[in-house]
């Protein structure tokens, strides 16, 4: 019987598999980069910019004047910034629930085995594939005070004053969250559906089995395995709500006065409009900071009831 | 297999693509010695606004050496797509003002080339030309002045029995003439309204603050706006015209609105002639007799040259445009503002900022355009000044006033309340911030 000694490979080896290793990390990284390209060019270049140009004067030619902590200061004080955050906030506290709670209310309506229920999940989801301005438009003339539809059928409830809607300071910007709420729901239906896929349906059969009711099963059973997919929808929602813009703008343009304006349409306004980019920067600034803060409060929140 | 040759190829794609950059360069258009000379020039909508490509046909038919190429640009988001483009040096050589609103912004970023020596040339009477000087120097050129008037529906006022506005009307007279319309009308079992006001801003404030004595864009006081705020209000209240909430609502357009003979009496700009001449030709507006009249006046002391409102619409050379260039540059915007654009603008229904009796004459023979005397008098007969006043707080003002319109106009706030509110804000936000 011989023993075979192991001893240190051959330095040729060595270097051909660290030749190996390099080649398929270059691999790797080739694939990746064009996304990392993409993503460092597109989104983390304009978003460095951002910050310095918020601490600008710029009118976006020329040299941007470095003026500190100025921009902010000023919108400290400025009244039209107060409002859109205020509105911003509004929209967020009732677009965030209202939409969280009907797509899933949806989801759970349509996570049976009906017959048609592809063609309702189609259709759930039709409005967020929708052209924005159709929408608008089409939910404008419902909307319409006199001859609008919706109106009419107030009326024959016997509601004598109906809402003005997009064109009252009151009902303006309720007539835009239930529109956002409408459109949205279903893309946020669909995310619900994949995760009650992920119920076991044997939980469902023991608490079944136990004589859980239907309630009971949905708080013990769905909710908790839904925790994921839920936490993702608001995260989502959240951001999608304090970023709202371009439904605002088509609808209302922030009227009438400032009863619908927003932060992203005083952004807008300022930058584009006004050509007053340090401070539209500024202000981008402070919308990111509040986005940031809450998803984190949301991430801690979660991880807490995970613990 | 053969062998590469890497060097070699890199040295061939070197050479090559040098070539190609020589090559592209010396076939961009510039010329110093007199040779072809392409120029870009901004534009929108080619195919429904046909100002741009008869100006540049007109002049290249006079000028064979030089050819005005178009780069199109979104209508709607015209000045953000210029800005941008401007900003990254890729801005084309002569570019439309399209709103005077924003010549302050091109021209404080030093993107405008002076054109005081275009502007000498031209003479005293181009209409708007003072709106693009700057300390003493002029930035650009108008080609268009247009001015607001009183659009009327010859039939409708026929049907309700109520006299056509003559040169002298007042806005008293004006809101006689639209409750007797509303009254005529009614009894004569049509459906039309006696006026329709279109949601713009520019409906009520752009009237004010050409009439209103003393009026300032940069005071921060607006109370000159309520006398004209009250009788757009009543006016929707009575029933005379739509009100704001269902013409935002419904989206309406003030084309179909005057052309389709729902309403009798409309206040819109000069451009509109030539789109109701277009789209009765076409079908889109209904076959009806119709003519234009001064806006309606403070009241009697301008009968004689009424005060109307209008921006310029004008144009400017790109301070980056190649030097070889700007000699023709110059020639093109020289003819756009002369009697020579003016009389291809004028031959296509279009208001020419120089206006002569040829002019006149090439604009009145547009088959479709009225003939009447007052269309005339309106026509030849106005003093136009600026909705927007050339100022850096032009832009933020309007932006503000833009919100108090709604705000009032949809019932929101009281009229004093609005005004008041928008002075404050116009002082905080814009006056005192500067």
């Amino acid at each position: 019987m011989s023993t075979t000694t192991v001893g240190d490979p051959p330095a040729s080896a060595v270097r051909a598999k660290r030749w190996h290793k390099a080649r398929r990390s270059l691999e790797g990284v080739s694939f990746i980069l064009p996304n990392f390209l993409g993503f460092g060019l597109l989104t983390l270049g304009p978003v460095v910019a951002l910050f310095y140009i918020s601490f600008t004067n710029w009118n976006v030619f020329g040299t941007a004047k470095w003026i500190g902590l100025d921009n902010f200061t000023r919108l400290l004080a400025d009244k039209s910034f107060h409002r859109a955050l205020l509105n911003t906030l509004y929209y967020s506290a009732l677009h965030i629930p209202l939409t969280l709670v009907l797509s899933l209310g949806l989801a759970l309506l349509l996570n049976r085995e009906l017959r048609g229920v592809a063609f309702f999940r189609t259709a759930a989801f039709f409005p967020y594939i929708t052209s924005i301005v159709a929408i608008a438009i089409a939910w404008n003339l419902l909307f319409s005070k006199d001859a609008g539809p919706l109106n009419q059928i107030l009326g024959l409830f016997g509601v004598d004053d109906p809402p003005g809607w997009t064109a009252s300071s009151d009902w303006a910007m309720p007539a835009v969250i239930i529109v956002g709420v409408w459109r949205e729901m279903g893309y946020y239906m669909l995310l619900f559906l994949a995760g009650l896929q992920t119920v076991p349906p044997e939980l469902h059969e023991a608490a079944r089995i136990d004589g859980a009711t239907a309630w009971q099963r949905f708080r013990n059973v769905t909710l908790p395995c839904l925790r994921p997919t839920t936490f993702f929808v608001t995260v989502m929602l959240t951001i999608g709500s304090f970023k709202v813009f371009d439904l605002i703008l088509v609808m209302t343009n922030g009227g009438p006065g400032q009863s619908t304006l927003v932060l992203s349409q005083y952004i807008y306004q300022k930058g584009l409009v006004e050509n007053r980019f340090g401070y539209a920067s500024a202000i981008s600034v402070v919308l990111f900071a509040l986005c940031m803060l809450v998803t984190v409060v949301q991430f801690a929140v979660n991880r807490r009831r995970a613990a | 297999m053969q062998r590469r040759h890497p060097r070699r190829t890199v040295i061939a794609a070197a050479v090559a693509a040098l070539a190609l950059v020589a090559t592209a360069c010396g076939s961009g258009g510039g010329s110093d010695s007199g040779g072809p000379v392409t120029l870009s020039m901004s534009a929108w909508s080619l195919n429904s606004t046909p100002e741009f490509k008869k100006l540049a046909e007109t002049f290249h038919a006079q000028n064979p050496d030089i050819t005005v190429e178009f780069k199109e640009y979104d209508p709607t988001n015209y000045d953000t797509q210029l800005t941008a483009d401007l900003a990254a040096g890729s801005g084309p050589d002569v570019f439309v003002l399209k709103t005077l609103k924003h010549f302050f912004t091109y021209q404080s970023g030093e993107q405008l080339l002076d054109v005081s020596d275009v502007a000498g040339g031209l003479g005293g009477d181009v209409n708007g030309l003072g709106n693009y000087e700057v300390d003493g120097a002029t930035f650009a050129i108008p080609y268009r002045q247009d001015s607001w008037y009183l659009y009327y529906n010859k039939d409708l006022f026929a049907k309700a029995g109520v006299t056509p506005p003559d040169a002298t009307w007042t806005w008293a007279q004006y809101e006689t003439a639209t409750t007797d319309l509303d009254t005529g009308l009614k009894a004569a079992g049509s459906p039309a309204k006696a006026a329709y006001q279109h949601v713009w801003q520019s409906t009520v404030q752009g009237l004010a603050l050409a009439q209103s004595p003393g009026a300032e864009l940069t005071s921060g006081d607006y109370g000159y706006l309520k006398p004209y705020y009250e009788r757009a209000l009543e006016q929707q209240a009575s029933g005379e015209q739509v009100d704001y909430g269902t013409a935002t609502t419904n989206t309406l357009q003030y084309q179909a609105q005057f052309g389709t003979q729902q309403a009798a009496t409309m206040v819109m700009g000069s451009w509109y002639v030539a789109t109701l001449v277009a789209q009765q030709k076409s079908g889109d507006a209904q076959a009806f007799q119709w003519g234009f009249a001064p806006a309606p006046q403070r009241d009697e002391s301008t009968k004689d040259k009424p005060v109307t409102f209008g921006d310029p619409t004008g144009m400017g050379i790109n301070a980056g445009i190649d030097e070889g260039k700007v000699a023709a540059a110059k020639k093109f915007l020289a003819f756009a503002a002369g009697e020579g654009g003016a009389a291809a603008l004028a031959s296509i229904g279009i208001t020419p900022a120089t206006l002569s009796d040829s002019v006149t004459k090439a604009y009145f023979e547009v088959p479709g355009v009225p003939t009447d005397e007052l269309s005339r008098f309106a026509f030849e007969n106005h003093e136009t000044k600026a909705e927007n006043p050339v100022s850096p707080m032009t832009a933020a003002l309007q932006n503000i006033l833009l919100e108090t319109h709604s705000a009032i106009m949809s019932g929101s706030t009281p009229v004093d309340e609005a005004l008041q509110q928008a002075g404050t804000r116009a002082r905080e936000e814009v006056i005192e911030a500067q």
